[in-house]
């Protein structure tokens, strides 16, 4: 069976996350000698860190080498377990988390997100004490990260929270339980009264069946569709919570799927500005002159990575579209190929003199070899046929007609070129 | 005739700053009378402005007590009242607040405040509670409700590369420029225009007709925004700033009758942790001069009546100064009303109650959503619970 040869191929490569270095924590040796632009400076460093961690992370996505499943998987637990990160420290250790357990159990993923310190200072649970518990961690984990609304009440963020006192972190960011904050009393959650701890709140959530459908809602919504039938959801979830809340059974079942691979199932969805800037470098084998290029356009598209707008993540779908962020990313494809427009006239597109300063960030080196092979038959007709097939999830109701009307070109590096250009501007580039 | 025919057709366009004002007037005189649309116009304050220092409470013991560097001398304030006055940055604003244009509502905010920035500011503009996080905000949902015009997809614009949040709705969204030929300029992709004009926007309602009607519409706007840009060059001096800039292409775009109703303009850099003075005084002037120029544009122009100016930021600032002659995040702070059409000009409520304070910071008494209630109810005359989740009663704000 091929199809399940190859989606087991895929998942074969995700198994052995590569995590990355985590730096050294850069604290001073006499932390309260520091006056306040002192500490406001280093603060600069470390967003700036935090910006170089962000090209990095969105390079790896680009990387070929890299296996593209378990960097999407990633990407989307980015999404759900949403964290601000304002430190490299922090964001390397968050990132090598939802790495290690992209792909594996749901539980091991929730416990180890309860310990990261980017998590526990984002939602206040250093804050959280015996004698002032702090609500915060508890209320998301129950309404965004695992089971949603509708299926606690207050009491059980009240009670839950007290599970949770003294997870805190050190300075160096490193996760410590203080068991002088920890709450040891009996608490009662969902109905059952016992000396609970954090983990067997996690537990005690994932007992109930609502939390995989919760989570499998929102992987099909992300990966299959915006709306998909009820009974199906429903049966994956009943698997998924079967297996003990395997990511990776799930994942391979949805893959394994026919329907998966149904028209009204592919280029259904907007990618979002991460996806479609990594889809864009990897494609194109683009090299930035400038990193800081790269985020500046996540932030212009309105995703950032490490900065989330807030704990419930980047809402996706239609909201990443509006009249600015749309023709920004239409023109991405001119701006990266501009030397392929401006053999063309220049005057007419955008071209570098004219952008905006943050635009003109974006000097960018590409990489077409790949593609060569796609063209290697001395037919522009069926050169684009095969680079639409390649680059387009969804068929363009442009024909290659009117395509070929804006490729001027003869010669075949520079046809190869521009031909990507336009095909990468079509909107339904804009779909996955 | 309206206003842009007249300008177009009596050869303004390009001259305009030679008219008498007193033509202006004799012409525009009548137009005005048929304009029945009233513009809102929101200036964001980011990072926190500090409200005490805004609104001096001048003669309270308590707010020099907390600020023993950092307050302003008395003798500084430009007072207004008994007990609170300007900065001393202000002066133009003072000036508008002296002709009755001019409403401060003290104190206000939110229960259970958050010192972020971002989730701060992410529940100004969604007008959800702290506790909820929506995807959509407030003049989204405005624009997704049935209201006249909403449909334009210019209906709000935003003076930015970026839409905010503010104005993003689950139907439509506002519209972000940073200028008209800005616009026009990301427009102007050969391949773009002709495959936005093969596919006019189709009823279809999946995302890939969405993107070719949003792309197509962008696209026929730019030259609208453009071209209605292009209708009066205003003569009036605002600030030499993006900020004032943008205030001046409002201006020019709401004197060219353009179909827009709403515009969203941001002035960056409150967050002052230190050495406040110089930075907040330096944008509490640029702020001032640039409204008072916009007032002073559209007063000419007849428009005064019809337009509602609302400033707010996304918290105020620590009650006591800190050790770097800055203040820290805080809660409520004051938000300004400034228009022709003020029902109750002046100071709303009290001064900031200092002795009474939760955590070292201000409690709110004026719930914001409230005054987006009010504005919507009764500036934009739409159906409040719709839009807000709940009916926030309106406040006795608008005429």
């Amino acid at each position: 069976m091929p199809l399940r040869k190859a989606v087991d191929e895929l998942f074969s490569q995700a198994r052995k996350p590569t995590l990355l270095p985590v730096p050294e924590l850069d604290l001073p040796s006499e932390p309260r000698m520091l006056d306040r632009e002192q500490i406001q400076e280093r603060q600069r460093m470390e967003r700036q860190r935090v910006l170089e961690s962000n090209f990095s992370w969105l390079q790896r996505m680009a990387n070929p080498q890299e296996p593209a499943l378990l960097e999407r998987m990633t990407l989307f637990w980015h999404g759900h377990f949403a964290c601000d990160i304002d430190n490299s420290v922090l964001a390397a250790q968050y990132l090598n988390t939802l790495r290690s357990h992209a792909l594996g159990k749901f539980r091991d993923l929730v416990v180890a997100i309860a310990r990261e310190p980017a998590m526990i200072r984002y939602l206040n649970n250093q804050q959280n004490r015996k004698d002032q518990p702090n609500e915060n961690f508890a209320r998301e984990l129950l309404e965004l990260f695992t089971i949603g609304r509708g299926n606690y009440t207050e009491t059980d963020i009240k009670e839950g929270a007290r599970a949770f006192t003294g997870w805190s972190s050190t300075l160096r960011g490193e996760y410590i339980f203080r068991p002088g904050q920890h709450d040891y009393d009996r608490k009662t959650f969902f109905g059952k009264t016992g000396n609970f701890d954090g983990t067997d709140i996690i537990d005690l959530i994932l007992e109930r069946k609502e939390t995989a459908l919760f989570i499998v809602k929102k992987i099909y919504r992300y990966f299959v569709n915006e709306t998909g039938p009820e009974e199906r959801i429903h049966a994956l979830a009943q698997e998924f919570y079967a297996s003990g809340y395997d990511i990776s059974r799930l994942m391979q079942t949805i893959f394994g799927s026919d329907w998966f691979y149904l028209p009204e199932n592919m280029g259904n969805k907007i990618k979002s500005p991460v996806e479609l800037l990594a889809g864009m470098i990897r494609s194109l084998g683009l090299q930035f002159e400038d990193g800081l290029g790269a985020v500046f356009i996540q932030r212009a598209l309105g995703q950032v990575l490490f900065h989330p707008p807030n704990v419930a993540g980047w809402p996706g779908g239609k909201s990443w579209i509006d009249n600015s962020t749309l023709m920004t990313r239409l023109n991405l494809p001119t701006i990266f190929l501009a030397s392929a427009e401006a053999n063309l006239r220049p005057k007419d597109d955008l071209t570098v003199k004219e952008r905006s300063a943050g635009l003109r960030r974006l000097k960018a080196t590409y990489d077409l070899q790949p593609f060569s092979r796609l063209i290697r038959q001395n037919d522009p007709e069926a050169a684009l046929n095969s680079l639409r097939e390649y680059l387009l999830q969804k068929e363009s109701a442009v024909d290659n007609a009117t395509i070929r009307q804006y490729i001027q070109a003869t010669e075949p590096g520079a046809f190869l070129a521009q031909s990507i250009m336009r095909i990468m501007s079509l909107p339904e580039y804009q779909m996955c | 005739m309206r206003r842009r025919e007249f300008l177009r057709q009596s050869g303004l366009a390009s001259t305009a700053l030679f008219v008498p004002a007193f033509l202006n007037q004799l012409q525009f005189g009548k137009l005005q009378q048929r304009r029945s649309g009233k513009i809102l116009i929101v200036i964001q304050l980011s990072g926190g402005n500090d409200g005490l220092n805004t609104i001096v409470p001048y003669r309270n013991d308590l707010y020099y007590k907390f600020r023993p560097s950092l307050g302003i001398p008395p003798e500084q304030v430009l007072k207004v009242d008994a007990d609170q006055g300007f900065n001393p940055a202000l002066e133009s604003l003072r000036s508008l607040y002296d002709d009755g244009l001019v409403t401060v509502l003290n104190s206000v905010g939110y229960p259970n405040p958050d010192r972020s920035h971002f989730r701060s500011m992410d529940i100004w503009h969604s007008a959800s509670s702290s506790q909820e996080y929506w995807n959509t905000g407030w003049l989204g949902r405005y624009l997704d409700s049935n209201c006249a015009g909403c449909a334009t997809p210019y209906h709000a614009i935003e003076l930015d590369d970026y839409l905010s949040l503010a104005l993003k709705g689950a139907q439509r969204t506002g519209f972000a420029m940073s200028e008209p030929a800005q616009l026009k300029r990301t427009t102007e992709n050969r391949f773009l225009k002709a495959i936005g004009q093969q596919h006019p926007a189709s009823e279809d309602h999946d995302h890939v007709a969405y993107l070719y009607k949003t792309m197509a519409s962008t696209q026929s706007s730019a030259n609208y925004l453009f071209e209605q840009s292009k209708v009066y060059a205003s003569s009036v001096a605002y600030p030499q700033t993006p900020f004032g800039r943008d205030l001046k292409t409002v201006a020019e775009l709401i004197t060219a009758d353009t179909d827009t109703k709403i515009y969203y303009v941001s002035l960056t850099g409150f967050d002052t942790h230190a050495n406040q003075k110089v930075q907040q005084e330096r944008l509490l002037k640029q702020y001032a001069d640039g409204v008072n120029a916009l007032v002073t544009d559209l007063k000419q122009q007849g428009l005064l009546q019809d337009t509602l100016i609302l400033t707010f930021s996304e918290f105020g600032r620590r009650v006591s100064q800190n050790a770097s002659n800055g203040t820290d995040h805080g809660t409520a702070n004051n938000l300004f009303l400034i228009g022709g059409s003020l029902k109750k000009p002046g100071f709303f409520n009290e001064a900031p109650d200092l002795t009474t304070l939760d955590e070292e910071d201000l409690i709110y008494k004026l719930d914001f959503r409230s005054v987006y209630s009010t504005v919507l109810k009764q500036w934009l005359q739409a159906d409040v619970p719709d839009i807000l989740g709940s009916d926030f009663p309106a406040l006795a704000l608008l005429g």
